[in-house]
């Protein structure tokens, strides 16, 4: 593997990350690839490593809506929430940004292995405060977390838990001025504890792809892909945005009426267009209000 | 003095013609022995064949006794022999009509008290005779009907002494009628009693059909196992070949309750996740079909799929992908056939509360994985249809009455039958979804093909002769889910 490195200083360092307290003295970076991505308005969209399937889904949703519109997503690539927001913005054609926190040669979690191959691939970056044979140890996430926020405009916290590293990343962007937006979770689930408590300090709620891209400054587009048209779609969607948004394969059958058959068949057309995700048998609109 | 009889002995499934030779001559020290590679439970025979004899009120001949079991290189194992090696004493000291002897094949065990008793394996023994032109077969009176099915003339006995009448041509014994066909599906659990699972019923009725593999994964309790039980309620009726087939390797297995005819229906297995390597694939010192091949022609349910071992599950693999277990043994390789529907279930998660809206999932992210690593992503290829069965949000609404197995079973006849005759073409816009569906998701070649297959039943048990988009769409459904194969 190639490894380039950017110097504090030199040109094509990123302005927005020079204007943090502590900025890292160097950025080693991932192939042979032109480092003018770093430059770009980007969103750092991040969560629990353990997240449900809402925090799956929504993660992909933010970040392929925003990725569509022309923002770059920027995450630690970590399981959960960062890996859903990097494959997010890669299903949208667009490009995102992986920040390492270990050495830039290192895989990890070694599950993401190939993900970490395929944003390089789309022209995305994978980047690291860290040389080539730098361990990854516990200490070093909050510091991978600094460059994280510290390279977006704007900082999404998806789903966390009370203690999470996603508010350690929260609070970077807040100390460096940045707008941090939460998504609001059931008030119920732990899993959504420190996100809400980001809301009622005063984050900026993430209730769209929307409200993502005007704290970005960016037009929405339309969602990419022709949504499918026909009786058996249409009624799916419309059952979807009767309900929750959400709802099993059985809950859609009795509530559209479609037989099981012809309700899978839907849904797999809504799958392929991008319209629902489908995640441990819960279906998903992923349609941007 | 020489005696001879024929008997049989089952490499696997493969009948082998054995020639018992008596040899009896004078000597200062009477004696039993038996040659010609036979195991323990064959030497034991001795005991056996002279009790017997003394108890059917024979003589039994107080000289030096030598048996031979020819070929001598084969291994000969277990208790089939014990009526043909008592015969053969009786013909060589002219107790019986040696000719009449030589025109039977003779298979049973015996007591000490002389009574004939049924062995495994039967069916498979009297197909051999069949094949080797020999068209009585004297053996056990619980097994006759079993033996008849092979279309020789059963000649079942009890004791030692009523084989000896017959062949003495004392008493007549009618060949007994070939066995009655046992038909189990009254008792099956019916498919009737599913609430819900509108998903799921669909799934499964797509297993039937084109005898793919089904993975039902979710919470506890949200009724997979209940599910997978009704398979068999609404799998056709096996083929004349196919019950032969299945009562050949139930018989070998010991399986088949005595008396009982031919397996019409097909089989169905449940072994436990405890199960050994050997008890799921077979083998052994002595080959012996595994739940695998006793699954064969019908349904194999691996409940619990993770926590089957992953050596269990690995050796899966080859019956999967040939429909047949090879165990290489000394004496040659037994083939056991294995073409069976597996249906497996699985938690999303150890703690079981992912895809449970009333549970909050404990397990941390390496846990998860760490389960669902325990399913290869090999293994995880062989399944066809992937359904996942989260809990409902709301109580199921007792809609309307659910199919009963009959009805459904009806649809899986015809949908399978049409499969047989002509596999349903795919027209161009379905190839051009699949290829764009192959595009766009992360689907395997592999992957593809399985689509391709699942979108062929849809088709047949739609009764469409061709593969339309919709059947297209609807098989890349049940495609296995990303968030099986990484975390």
């Amino acid at each position: 593997m190639t490894i380039g490195r950017i110097r504090r200083g030199e040109r094509g360092y990123p302005a927005l990350l020079g204007q943090i307290p502590d900025p890292p003295a160097s950025l080693w970076i991932r192939g042979d690839v032109d480092p003018a991505l770093l430059g770009e308005t980007s969103v750092a969209i991040v969560g629990a490593r353990a997240c449900s399937g809402y925090g799956r889904s929504v993660a992909r949703l933010l970040a392929s809506g925003a990725a569509a519109a022309g923002a770059v997503v920027v995450s630690g690539l970590a399981r959960g929430i960062d890996g859903e927001a990097h494959r997010g913005a890669l299903a949208a054609r667009g490009a995102t940004i992986a920040v390492l926190g270990c050495g830039i040669d290192r895989d990890y979690p070694a599950a993401h292995a190939e993900l970490a191959r395929a944003i390089v691939a789309a022209g995305g970056l994978v980047v690291s405060e860290y040389e080539p044979g730098v361990e990854p140890a516990p200490w070093r996430f909050p510091a991978r977390n600094r460059i994280i926020a510290g390279l977006a405009a704007a900082t999404v916290v998806v789903e966390a838990r009370e203690r999470s590293g996603a508010l350690i990343s929260a609070d970077f962007a807040l100390e460096d001025g940045r707008d941090v937006l939460a998504v609001p979770g059931e008030i119920t689930s732990t899993l959504s504890a420190g996100a809400n408590a980001l809301l009622r300090q005063g984050a900026t709620p993430a209730t769209c792809v929307g409200d993502v891209l005007e704290a970005l400054g960016l037009d929405p587009r339309a969602p990419g892909g022709d949504v499918p048209d026909d009786p058996g779609s249409a009624a799916v969607l419309a059952a979807l945005a009767a309900g929750a948004g959400a709802g099993t394969a059985d809950e859609l059958a009795r509530a559209t009426g479609l037989a099981a058959g012809d309700l899978a068949a839907a849904l797999a057309l809504l799958e392929l267009a991008g319209a629902v995700a489908v995640e441990e048998g819960v279906v998903r609109s992923t349609i941007a209000r | 003095m020489l005696g001879r009889a024929v008997t049989f002995a089952l490499v696997g499934l493969e009948p082998r013609r054995v020639e018992v030779e008596a040899h009896l001559r004078s000597g200062q020290q009477p004696s039993f022995s038996i040659v010609g590679l036979a195991d323990r439970a064959c030497q034991e025979a001795k005991h056996r064949v002279r009790s017997g004899v003394h108890s059917a009120l024979l003589k039994w001949p107080e000289r030096v006794i030598t048996v031979n079991l020819a070929p001598a290189a084969l291994r000969k194992e277990g208790t089939g022999f014990d009526l043909a090696i008592a015969l053969t004493l009786l013909a060589a000291s002219e107790q019986v009509p040696a000719v009449r002897l030589a025109q039977h094949a003779c298979i049973g065990q015996l007591g000490l008290d002389g009574r004939v008793r049924p062995v495994a394996g039967m069916l498979a023994a009297a197909e051999g005779a069949a094949r080797a032109g020999i068209e009585r077969v004297l053996c056990p009176a619980e097994s006759a009907g079993e033996a008849a099915l092979a279309g020789v003339e059963a000649i079942g006995v009890r004791h030692l002494a009523e084989a000896v009448g017959y062949l003495l041509g004392h008493d007549a014994i009618e060949p007994a009628a070939a066995g009655e066909s046992r038909r189990a599906g009254a008792q099956l659990p019916d498919l009737g009693d599913v609430r819900g699972q509108e998903r799921g019923r669909r799934a499964l009725e797509l297993a039937a059909a084109g005898a793919h593999n089904l993975l039902l994964a979710g919470p506890p309790g949200t009724g997979k196992t209940m599910l997978a039980r009704r398979l068999p309620s609404i799998l056709p009726a096996l083929s004349p070949e196919g019950a032969l087939e299945v009562t050949r390797i139930h018989s070998i297995a010991g399986t088949l309750p005595p008396g009982s005819g031919l397996v019409a229906e097909p089989p169905f297995r449940a072994p436990h996740h405890g199960a050994s390597a050997a008890a799921v694939v077979g083998g052994g010192v002595v080959p012996r079909p595994g739940e695998v091949s006793l699954a064969h022609r019908g349904v194999l349910l691996l409940d619990e799929l993770p926590e089957f071992p992953r050596s269990v599950l690995e050796a899966l693999r080859q019956p999967l992908e040939d429909g047949v277990v090879s165990v290489a043994r000394v004496g040659g390789r037994a083939l056991f056939p294995a073409r069976f529907r597996l249906v497996a279930t699985m938690n999303l998660c150890p703690c079981g509360g992912r895809g449970d809206s009333r549970i909050e999932c404990t397990c941390t992210p390496a846990r998860v994985s760490a389960y669902r690593d325990r399913v290869s992503r090999a293994l995880l290829d062989r399944f066809d249809l992937v359904v996942a069965m989260p809990r409902p949000r709301a109580e199921e609404l007792a809609s309307s009455s659910a199919e009963q197995s009959a009805t459904v079973r009806e649809r899986v006849r015809e949908a399978a039958s049409r499969l047989d005759h002509e596999t349903p073409r795919r027209r161009p816009s379905a190839s051009e979804l699949l290829d764009r569906a192959v595009d766009r998701l992360p689907l395997s070649g592999r992957g593809r093909a399985r689509v391709a297959r699942v979108a062929r039943t849809i088709a047949a048990l739609a009764g469409s002769a061709e593969v339309l988009p919709e059947h297209v769409a609807e098989a890349l459904s049940y495609r296995s889910p990303a968030e099986l194969s990484r975390s």
